[in-house]
């Protein structure tokens, strides 16, 4: 099968409380326009249902104290910050959505899939080795790559390209050679993190690349971003696997963010990421939902859009409906794409002692 | 009295149920008129009619113009503009131009479908509407009926549903002349009123199959096995469990529909089979033995012993031949029988008892002939019960409920419970409506319920619920 999406009834019901942005509705209307698009009933997809992640593979990211604390506040419900809140119930949840990161996983090394697909709630990428946080609680791309290194796989790529900084994943890898850590985000943002100069400590020095744009970055930039550093990262690295924390929340109708990304922009670019993967590890990439909270507007178009890329299938109608026109203009700021240059170029001499691509 | 009607390749049987079985067994030749006049009795009649439409698709090939309303997404062939987002909200209005100039092109039949027309079908209804200038009605198709949300799905079966439109629609009106209150057999093993069936005939598919499987049960009260159906033209195998048949996805040119039938596997070999030289997968008149010119599996039988109309005519054939056509009947038979992997089986059709205990000694299966055998699949057909399936589609922020495809306006939506009560009571409603016994719509089962809020500016602004109830297919109450 080319295309496995991994998808659980509950994914749909983790809610910290019935108005918070990251709530039932958020999937609701792409599980829709995915159901409604045959996707679920494709050919080339096939649809996977994942069990919890077991205590361990969660232990391998995240100290038994903080697992403690999640199990404890579990019961009657808890609170980490003020975006993070602990429902009842939670620890089950999280350990389903890091569980569908590792059921992704284990479909692409066995070959079930070339390529797969997790769309999980809660999602994981702020969450750090002794802490939640940013509506995450356990980091499933983490979970998920310290898995598949448990399997054999030697070196995992992450691109993390949610709007906001992955902090919870670069922490967790910063000093790990055998992770490249690669993010592009809004910055000056939340969680504050990801600055060109955060290139990774001890051996892990060199493999973590931020790639911070300013608000209004459109598709250009994306896919400026991806040729000139991404790729050219990933082919002096030669992966095993290429992880993609998928968040959402670049697209131009999303009300937390201020980015300008299109749902076929988001497509195109994943379509790369396709490629990329084909060249250099037999095609296997595994992409993790982070976050997206243009609950009605954006995702459904922008996750149909990264799913029919995955597939390989035609793009050319991928787009949001033609009245949205007027919104993404007002997005965009014209006078992005050259500060995102900008920083490209001092990430690049950052990165030029370690990668001879940069040199 | 409960009337059961399976029309067949060759003839009609019918069942009358009350407190004793009787049968009949009709030419088609007669015409459906002639066929119903032979029933002459008061009761709830329903008609099983999965061949003749199997004999439209047989027939000359029909071109079947599609005119697709995608909006955003995946690329689709034959679009127009247009879209329905997942709310249900028109974000882009159709171009009448564009409408009428892609109806110029025309085709033998229309089939009509929009992506999300399940939740708003204003666009597919105003494409529908332009095109009553090109096609009668009974020649066109929409697919906001299906009322399921599966866009290519959805236009495979409109596709299906307007080939085969115009036959059911005939059929009703035919049957109707003759019996106000009737109802079509789905391949499903339930009962629809007939306005339904012409809006979404690709359920009336694989009804004969249904038919034999619910009747086998019913007479036999053999809940696990596989029911050997011995047919004119064909041997049919379908699967029971639990006392139901297994259903699959209907597809039709390759492509899947949303319609779900019975599994049978069909055999091209029954009693009408012709005997050239070998047995062979055709049906070219009855079996010397009722009247026919050649030889067939029946008068093999003959010749072997069995004494089947009048046997002594079917000594045509000698009995090396006998032997070697009906050996090569079991071996082929067998072969798919044990494919099954079940331990018992229960024959039906007119030769059952000649044929099936032998295919049970090859597959080390036990065997039931159940009584009535003969009718059973028209058994079948009278016993059932209405069964109705309803997609409910709440949105508080649009004011709407949308059952099948089919908006109305919500004026209180009220909690979860609520929901769920008001959509059991509105598919009992319609049930009773179409005449359903009160007795078999009190179990509505519930197969998926999705709740949600819909939150704009961090406030909570409506309230979403896709739901989805059954009245499931089985035997009705009012079967002795």
């Amino acid at each position: 099968m080319r295309t496995a999406l991994v998808f659980h009834p509950r994914y749909l019901l983790h809610e910290q409380s019935r108005e918070h942005p990251e709530r039932r509705e958020r999937l609701s209307y792409t599980i829709d326009q995915v159901r409604e698009e045959g996707l679920f009933d494709h050919p080339l997809i096939t649809n996977l249902t994942p069990a919890e992640a077991p205590w361990d593979a969660a232990a391998r990211v995240h100290i038994p104290e903080y697992l403690h604390f999640l199990e404890e506040a579990s019961k009657k419900g808890g609170f980490i910050d003020f975006d993070t809140s602990i429902p009842p119930g939670l620890l089950s949840s999280a350990l389903l959505a890091a569980g569908g990161a590792i059921r992704a996983a284990d479909a692409v090394i066995s070959g079930e899939a070339v390529n797969a697909f997790a769309l999980v709630r809660p999602p994981g990428h702020h969450a750090r080795p002794g802490t939640g946080a940013g509506f995450c609680y356990l980091n499933n791309i983490a979970i998920m790559t310290r898995h598949v290194q448990e399997k054999g796989i030697r070196r995992v790529m992450i691109l993390d390209w949610d709007a906001h900084h992955g902090d919870g994943t670069q922490q967790i890898f910063y000093d790990d050679p055998s992770v490249l850590f690669t993010s592009i985000h809004q910055w000056p943002f939340y969680p504050g993190s990801g600055s060109v100069d955060e290139i990774g400590s001890g051996d892990g020095e060199g493999f973590t690349a931020n790639m911070p744009v300013p608000a209004g970055t459109g598709d250009e930039s994306y896919h400026y971003l991806f040729d000139c550093v991404i790729a050219p990262l990933a082919r002096e690295f030669s992966p095993d696997l290429i992880a993609i924390s998928a968040g959402q929340d670049n697209h131009f109708t999303d009300p937390l963010t201020g980015l300008a990304l299109t749902a076929r922009g988001y497509a195109e670019l994943m379509k790369k990421a396709v490629l990329l993967a084909e060249t250099l590890c037999g095609g296997r990439l595994v992409a993790v939902l982070e976050g997206g909270y243009s609950v009605e507007g954006g995702l459904p178009y922008t996750n149909l859009g990264i799913i029919a890329a995955m597939a390989g299938l035609d793009l050319s109608n991928i787009r949001e409906p033609e009245a949205y026109h007027g919104w993404l203009v007002r997005a965009m700021d014209p006078s992005a794409h050259a500060k995102v240059k900008e920083h490209a170029a001092a990430l690049r001499a950052n990165l030029s002692p370690y990668w001879s691509c940069f040199e | 009295m409960l009337i059961g009607m399976d029309v067949g390749g060759t003839n009609t049987d019918i069942a009358m149920v009350d407190d004793e079985v009787t049968s009949v067994k009709v030419p088609n030749t007669l015409g459906v008129r002639q066929v119903l006049g032979r029933i002459r009795r008061p009761g709830r009649l329903a008609v099983s009619t999965s061949t003749p439409l199997n004999r439209v698709l047989a027939g000359p090939p029909m071109k079947v113009q599609t005119i697709l309303i995608p909006g955003p997404g995946l690329s689709w062939p034959g679009s127009i503009r247009g879209a329905i987002n997942h709310r249900g909200e028109v974000v882009e209005s159709i171009d009448r131009e564009e409408v009428d100039a892609a109806l110029s092109v025309r085709g033998d039949v229309l089939a009509v479908a929009g992506k999300f027309s399940v939740r708003n079908p204003s666009l597919e209804q105003e494409v529908a509407a332009r095109a009553l200038h090109h096609y009668p009605e009974e020649k066109i198709a929409v697919s906001h009926h299906l009322g399921a949300l599966n866009f290519p799905g959805r236009v495979a079966t409109t596709r299906l549903n307007a080939k085969i439109r115009e036959t059911v629609t005939l059929l009703a009106k035919e049957i109707g002349a003759e019996y106000r209150d009737f109802f079509f057999f789905k391949g499903d093993a339930g009962l629809i009123p007939p306005d339904q069936a012409v809006r979404n005939p690709s359920v009336l598919y694989r009804s004969s199959a249904a038919a034999v499987a619910l009747g086998a049960f019913y007479l036999s009260g053999i809940a696990e096995c596989l029911v050997v159906d011995v047919g004119g033209t064909t041997t049919d195998l379908v699967p029971l469990s639990g006392g139901r048949p297994v259903m699959e996805t209907l597809v039709s040119d390759n492509e899947r529909t949303v319609t779900t039938a019975v599994a049978a596997q069909s055999i091209p070999y029954g009693g009408d089979s012709l005997i050239e030289g070998r047995l062979c997968p055709t049906r070219v008149g009855n079996a010397i033995a009722f009247g026919g010119d050649r030889p067939t599996l029946t008068d093999a039988l003959n010749v072997t012993g069995c004494g089947i109309g009048d046997a002594a005519a079917s000594r045509k054939i000698t009995p090396s031949t006998a032997f070697e056509v009906l050996e090569e009947y079991y071996s082929r038979v067998s072969r798919a029988v044990a494919m099954h992997g079940v331990r018992r089986l229960v024959g039906s059709g007119y030769l059952a008892p000649f044929l099936v205990p032998e295919i049970a000694r090859r597959t080390g299966t036990f065997v039931t002939i159940p009584p009535h055998w003969d009718c059973a699949n028209a058994v079948g057909v009278a016993i059932s019960r209405v069964s109705l399936t309803l997609h409910a589609r709440f949105d508080s922020g649009r004011g709407v409920v949308v059952f099948n495809g089919e908006p109305q306006e919500l004026r209180k939506m009220g909690d979860e419970e609520a929901v769920l009560e008001r959509c059991k009571e509105e598919v009992r409603q319609r049930a009773l409506a179409a005449g359903a016994d009160p007795r078999d719509v009190e179990d509505v089962e519930v197969l998926s319920f999705h709740a949600y809020d819909v939150i704009r500016g961090a406030y909570r602004s409506a309230r979403i619920a896709d739901v989805v109830v059954q009245i499931a297919p089985g035997i009705t109450a009012e079967a002795p």
